[in-house]
């Protein structure tokens, strides 16, 4: 049962932790969630989407601070901006948006991060590996 | 030379060991290029866990490592330290996290094994790119400047004066002591404040690691956390420091009368003053605007009547330059004024008064020596006090005015025990241990509270003012007004000055309201007391304190300052001089040098963000070990 992978990129400061309760917790996610740690959901270069989808990922998490909670004040709403275009861009090269969900976790958040990653992986199961010609 | 990476992979008893197949991913691991040694440990945080992989790292020759545990937040300084300890360089070691992302959460034995796998591939293939990164330190100025002399900048700077550490304060005004100096008896403990502060202000003075500059302004500040440099404008103060003994002689001949702002405009004083009695220090000033020598009159009484020489009509501003490493801003808050709210009757009936006019009233060393009265001189056989004036229009609730009404309350009955006192409030704000008693006590003396649902208004009454809402009215001698806490008119100038933000209401902007209190988004500058949003006088004492508690942990005599290592940097030949970085950077770390054309990172201000990076079109910037490089071959590894 190997589910095509979704990287999901994880602010260091909430969302990483919200990850690490979500363990603490017990609480049960697919495995093809595959985490990469980044300081800030600023950090996020729309270049690390593309790439992990080139490397054929089905979808990509990015997941910050909860608006107003950024560790360093304002990366979230650049990560917003940034993946608003990014959909734009992705959607017309025929990919669809749902393939990039960012989203915010708090650091106490385990269960909303389980649920984050549920739905996504959820999502990619109904719309199948990604095919790029 | 080839890399020698070592991967070990952690067991953590059951919690490792029983969900995932470590031997597995030991053993595929095992034929990685450059990985010289994989092997499991049944606990690697544990001391004879880090004394094996210390151990593994020298006998080994490791060049590289990965280990693969519970998550980096627990251990992750421990491991950096063991590689450290053991000869390699901390930022060569690659943490992954198997346990809380992934054996606790994924109940399928090879499922949870298969993504444990591509984590430990994936800190292979990144830990491959990691550089070897040594913590910059720089030089540091250990002294400090505070900026305001009331109570929080005076807290500031006597925990900061001592050996090897000087604190120059910097005072507008031409005494310190700030508004507390100002008041008669303060909450809650009603004691009086000029005795309160004046151990302090004295202290102050006196200290030999503490320069004091009074009616003096900072003008120019440049540089960042540990190497600061202040410009200081000095005021020409006409009157010598050093020659003045404060024997007032000069005070009393002086010809000019002007309105004293110190006493609220309820007094007159020379055009060479000193603001109130027992101003510290004890040396008055010449206003200038009001001197007739400066209007091009003949007069020179002050200097006639001064016996020591300390009259200096030559006296000129003067800027003074000083390096320090930290700066804190204690410059106080104003209150809003009643005149914009014309329903109130302040400025249209004479005995409308501001609370600080009644402060000042009520003040010993005030226009009236203390004596309670009316304009007329009378006494006043009622009062109404006005609570929230100017909340709704602030948008926000000061926090302190029910507390320093209610005192006046108290205070004024100690004085006038026949006085009938009318309180018109909205909401009552008593939020400390001690405020609820002080309240009950006004109700106990037959002080009234009367909650107005709708607004107060003040009308004329002939020789009476009065005051209503809700239907019922009050005919009172006096109205005491309870204004708003609003930021100094100065809080912008010194916000450009230093480049800082200021918040919605218009005070210095904290970096964080709640862990970061006084804190501002530049690192090294502080914001204390009033400035940063309506205090009383406890509070901004804490505030002071804490800010320099935080400024002897960081700036040590003697001691380098250490650096975050994962900042940014720019590389000279790639970057295009767009300037987008400097644009997003949060803490200001990004400045462009003139010549070069070229975007610089300060690193003792940046904080490792990464944001600009992501930014920059021409991948010039790069964000030390979170490089683009090294997250590609984690993606590479991850997706498998």
């Amino acid at each position: 049962m190997n589910e095509p992978t979704i990287v999901s990129f994880l602010c260091n400061w909430c969302s990483y932790e919200g990850a690490d309760k979500a363990g603490g917790a017990r609480l049960n996610y697919p495995a093809n969630i595959r985490i990469v740690r980044v300081m800030c959901s600023g950090r996020v270069d729309p270049e690390f989407v593309i790439q992990a989808l080139k490397e054929g990922a089905s979808g990509v998490l990015i997941l910050g601070c909860h608006p107003g909670d950024c560790h360093y004040k304002k990366g979230n709403y650049k990560a917003l901006r940034r993946a608003h275009l990014l959909k734009k861009t992705l959607k017309q090269l025929g990919i669809e948006e749902e393939r990039v969900r960012l989203d915010w976790v708090a650091a106490g958040e385990g269960e909303r991060f389980a649920k984050v990653a549920n739905e996504m992986a959820e999502t990619m199961k109904n719309l199948g590996p990604l095919e790029l010609s | 030379m080839a890399e020698r990476i070592g991967v070990y992979v952690c067991k953590c008893g059951p919690n490792i060991g029983d969900k995932i197949d470590v031997d597995a991913i030991v053993n595929e691991v095992k034929g990685i290029e450059d990985v010289a040694v994989a092997k499991s440990h049944n606990l690697l945080c544990s001391g004879d866990g880090l004394k094996f992989l210390k151990e593994e790292i020298k006998n080994e020759k490791l060049s590289r490592v990965v280990i693969a545990a519970c998550t980096p937040k627990q251990y992750e300084v421990k491991f950096m330290k063991a590689c450290e300890e053991a000869g390699l360089n901390p930022y060569l070691m690659q943490m992954t996290n198997i346990r809380e992302q992934c054996a606790w959460v994924t109940p399928d034995k090879s499922a949870a094994t298969e993504k444990a796998k591509s984590f430990v591939i994936a800190s292979i293939n990144r830990v491959s790119l990691q550089e070897s990164i040594e913590k910059k330190k720089i030089d540091i100025q250990p002294n400090v400047l505070v900026v305001g002399g009331g109570v929080a900048g005076l807290e500031a700077c006597l925990s900061l004066a001592q050996k090897s550490r000087k604190v120059y304060l910097v005072e507008k005004s031409p005494c310190i002591g700030g508004l507390t100096a100002r008041f008669e008896e303060v909450y809650p403990t009603m004691e009086c404040a000029p005795c309160m502060i004046a151990p302090e202000l004295q202290e102050v003075l006196q200290k030999e690691n503490i320069e004091t500059f009074t009616y003096s302004e900072i003008e120019e500040v440049v540089g960042s956390f540990g190497n600061f440099t202040v410009k200081v404008k000095k005021k020409a103060r006409y009157v010598s420091e050093e020659a003045c003994i404060g024997c007032d002689a000069c005070l009393e001949p002086c010809p000019v009368e002007v309105s004293n702002e110190y006493d609220e405009g309820l007094s007159t004083r020379k055009a060479i003053y000193l603001p109130f009695a027992g101003g510290l220090p004890n040396v008055p000033v010449i206003d200038k605007d009001n001197c007739k020598r400066f209007k091009g009159e003949e007069c020179s009484i002050c200097k006639e009547n001064c016996a020591f020489d300390a009259i200096n009509f030559d006296d000129e501003d003067k800027t003074i330059e000083k390096n320090v490493g930290a700066i804190i801003l204690a410059t106080g808050a104003t209150l809003f004024d009643p005149k914009e709210l014309p329903q109130y009757g302040y400025g249209k009936y004479d005995n409308v008064l501001t609370a600080m006019q009644l402060e000042r009233l009520n003040a010993s060393n005030g226009p009236t020596g203390g004596k309670i009265q009316l304009k007329n001189g009378k006494e006043p056989k009622s009062i109404a006090f006005i609570y929230c004036v100017g909340r709704e229009e602030k948008g926000y609730c000061s926090g302190i005015c029910c507390m320093y009404s209610l005192t006046l309350a108290h205070l004024v009955k100690e004085k006038l025990p026949e006085v009938k006192m009318h309180n018109f409030y909205t909401d009552l704000c008593l939020p400390k241990k001690e405020h609820q008693k002080i309240y009950k006590e006004a109700m106990e003396k037959g002080i009234e509270f009367i909650r107005s649902e709708e607004d107060v208004t003040v009308t004329d009454g002939g020789e009476k003012i009065i005051v209503g809402t809700n239907g019922k009215k009050v005919s009172v001698d006096m109205v005491v007004l309870a204004p708003a806490v609003e930021p100094n008119a100065d809080t912008e100038k010194i916000a450009e000055i230093l480049d800082i933000p200021r918040d919605d209401q218009g005070f210095f902007a904290e970096e964080h309201t709640l862990m970061k209190p006084f804190a501002t988004a530049l690192e090294g500058v502080f914001v204390v007391g009033s400035c940063q949003g309506p205090k009383d006088i406890g509070d901004a004492v804490a505030q002071g304190g804490a800010a320099a508690g935080r400024i002897l942990s960081r700036l040590i005599p003697g001691e380098k300052l250490e650096l975050e290592a994962k900042v940014s940097e720019i590389n000279e030949d790639l970057c295009s001089g767009c300037n987008i970085c400097i644009i997003l950077c949060p803490y200001s770390a990004i400045s462009r040098d003139a010549e070069k054309k070229i975007a610089v990172v300060d690193e003792t201000l940046c904080r490792g963000c990464g944001t600009c990076v992501s930014a920059c079109p021409t991948g010039a910037a790069r964000a030390k070990h979170f490089t683009k490089e090294q997250i590609f071959a984690e993606i590479k590894g991850v997706v498998r």
